[in-house]
């Protein structure tokens, strides 16, 4: 029998009994849209964990702490062999001012995050710009996006001062090419005079992805770290003072293998890699938990398979005798109550995964509204929440166990119509 | 055509542990030639039923043998005497054993489905046969929109669709009324007179047994004076 034949055949069978085919398949598409949908939690939660974690630092940045010996500092030459490790994009060390700073330009002062840094490599680590260039001589700089904002007169300061709902707007043109002075008090018991140094400002560092993020840096080249410490620590010698050094790899993938060979080296590391790892363990093991339970729904569903096959053998006893006698081959009886129980899977599974990617839409379209509307608290309208995620190894997943558990109910009827004794079969009354 | 040696079959009664062995077949012994038609009768137990049972595959004797177009029977796996049934015989059933969810049509393509031949040839083979029975009126109609001597004719028209030598029937006219089962007995004459087939008929009717070449009883399993009866 051809298997086009085959299919007609069941499909004539299978509209003959429509109402108890319907509720069939009802059920398997229940069990495999609850296997579905339950599963989906798991894989939304962690698709928001890991959004958020990406988002609020660089993913390929491997911080490095000191060494593991916490005696010795990390030296120039270290950096140096860092940055020719391979798979290595930029090698950035950045320290703070010790001391205290203040920033002005014409009648405005500010505070700013005062950072030391190798602004070549930071432009290799992907600092990026919204407006300017990146400096060329020593005394040019790059300031974050909320910089200038911060930069205040006396009446807004005042004002500021007075009422918190006044928020000035600070100075709001363009900061490209304006000089802005810098005045370091080393921080020592006795009273000492300050010092000031001039910067230009040739770069405006790009928005932060995240609104809540406020970017006040001031990035100065690294040869003044030793001008400023010689200034605030004279008893301290340059080269022993503490900076942290981030070392950025070329793309993602090789971050793990950049911290190992960072860790065997015995530094003290840290990157994102490492906390994703232990979040991707928890959330695989939560997923497989929510598919154990996802794929009790289908057993029982399967339950409703085995029973309309096991009634459609009984019911078609005759028929299948007849079969037998004008020469249907066993083993085609078998076959198509198995194409049949499968079918029902199929089914079953294709109108699951259609309303499984319905319920999880409307479940990321309402169920964070009304997180939000609970929840209320000012910055966490911007943080995406997925609460349902439906990827495809998931449908895939879900496909294999509901088709399978389909094809396994099937398989018990099937050898019974293959058992049925002919003689017997045709001695059924209609 | 077909040659039964010795055949011995005997049925168990009773609970489990308390079986009774009742013999059913006796060493029966016959040979069927091609193109005749054989009748097989006897009173209800005598084992003729049981005869053409095994005779199709649908039971295996205890002992004996079959040789049916010089081929043991005996001996096929279940699968392999389906397939062989499937080209070596055709059945018409006392109670027609109609598909009810098949048209007249469908029934009779059915064994040339189970036989894999295409579509278009089905329909030509089963047009022909539809014609020959004289049922076109009634193809597209269900089983139960069907008189029982056109219900008997579908059942005839569907044991030759597929070319096969031997006709096993059993009982063909027992459901029929007196007028119609001699049409029937006409078309199975016919039938035999132009296709050349070999009818093997069980029946406890001697008007139905009459239209035989030969005739075989059965009693008690065993044939009566040890073969044959009557020769046309």
């Amino acid at each position: 029998m051809s298997f086009r034949d085959q299919i007609d055949f069941i499909r004539q069978h299978m509209k003959k009994n429509k109402l108890r085919v319907f509720m069939t398949v009802l059920a398997a598409t229940m069990g495999c849209a609850f296997l579905i949908v339950l599963a989906s939690v798991g894989f939304g939660l962690h698709k928001t964990m890991t959004d958020e974690m990406m988002s609020n630092q660089l993913l390929t940045e491997v911080r490095i702490f000191g060494r593991e010996d916490g005696d010795s500092q990390i030296t120039t030459a270290d950096q140096q062999k860092m940055s020719e490790l391979e798979n290595v994009k930029a090698v950035v060390s950045r320290s703070y001012v010790d001391g205290v700073t203040s920033i002005s330009m014409n009648d405005r002062t500010g505070q700013g995050d005062v950072q030391l840094t190798n602004l070549k490599e930071e432009e290799k680590a992907n600092l990026a710009l919204s407006e300017g260039e990146m400096p060329t001589k020593p005394n040019e700089i790059v300031i974050g996006y909320h910089f200038a904002q911060k930069l205040l007169t006396e009446a807004e300061t005042e004002l500021a001062s007075q009422s918190e709902d006044e928020i000035p707007t600070g100075y709001t043109e363009s900061m490209i090419g304006k000089t802005i002075s810098l005045e370091l008090t080393p921080l020592t018991e006795e009273k000492s005079d300050p010092k000031v140094w001039d910067f230009v400002v040739t770069g405006v560092a790009k928005e932060p992805a995240k609104d809540w993020m406020m970017d006040l840096r001031v990035l100065i080249d690294e040869s003044y770290r030793t001008e400023f410490q010689e200034f605030t620590q004279p008893e301290v010698p340059a080269e022993e003072s503490y900076f942290e050094v981030y070392v950025y790899a070329d793309d993602i993938q090789h971050v793990g293998a950049i911290t190992d060979t960072l860790k065997n080296d015995g530094y003290n590391v840290y990157s994102i890699t490492e906390e994703m790892e232990t979040m991707d363990l928890f959330f695989t093991a939560l997923k497989a938990g929510l598919l154990f339970v996802g794929t009790i729904a289908v057993l029982i569903s399967s339950i409703g398979i085995f029973n309309t096959m096991t009634i459609s053998v009984t019911e078609r006893t005759r028929e299948i005798g007849v079969m037998k006698a004008i020469g249907a081959n066993p083993k085609l009886i078998q076959r198509l109550f198995l194409i049949e129980s499968t079918w029902i899977g199929v089914l079953g599974t294709i109108i699951a995964v259609t309303l499984s990617y319905g319920i999880s839409y409307l479940a990321n379209w309402i169920i964070p509204e009304i997180v939000m509307n609970i929840v209320a608290e000012e910055g966490m309208e911007d943080i995406s929440v997925t609460i349902s995620l439906i990827p495809w190894q998931l449908v895939a997943i879900a496909s294999f166990i509901s088709i399978g558990v389909a094809m396994i109910s099937g398989w018990r009827p099937a050898r019974k119509a293959t058992k049925i004794d002919v003689i017997q079969a045709l001695r059924q009354e209609l | 055509m077909i040659q039964i040696r010795d055949l011995c079959h005997t049925f168990s009664i009773g609970k489990r542990g308390k079986e009774k062995r009742v013999p059913v077949l006796k060493n029966v012994s016959l040979e069927i030639e091609k193109g005749q038609i054989v009748s097989i009768v006897g009173k209800s137990g005598s084992g003729k039923s049981t005869l053409l049972h095994v005779l199709a595959g649908f039971m295996k004797p205890e002992s004996g043998s079959i040789q049916v177009a010089n081929q043991e029977t005996a001996l096929l796996s279940e699968s392999e005497h389906a397939a062989f049934r499937l080209n070596h015989f055709g059945f018409i059933f006392q109670n027609f054993q109609l598909m009810p969810g098949l048209t007249a049509f469908e029934n009779i393509e059915l064994p040339l489905k189970l036989k894999g031949v295409p579509k278009k040839e089905r329909q030509i083979n089963v047009e022909a046969l539809v014609k020959k029975v004289g049922i076109t009126q009634v193809a597209d109609h269900y089983p139960n929109e069907l008189s029982g001597g056109q219900q008997q004719r579908v059942s005839i028209a569907r044991a030759l669709v597929t070319n096969s030598p031997i006709i096993l029937a059993d009982e063909p006219t027992g459901s029929l009324d007196s007028e119609t089962e001699q049409e029937i007995l006409l078309l199975i004459q016919s039938l035999n007179e132009s296709l050349g087939l070999t009818f093997v008929i069980i029946t406890h009717d001697d008007e139905v047994a009459n239209i035989a070449h030969r005739k075989y009883r059965l009693h008690d399993g065993a044939l009566v004076n040890g073969g044959v009866l009557h020769v046309v």
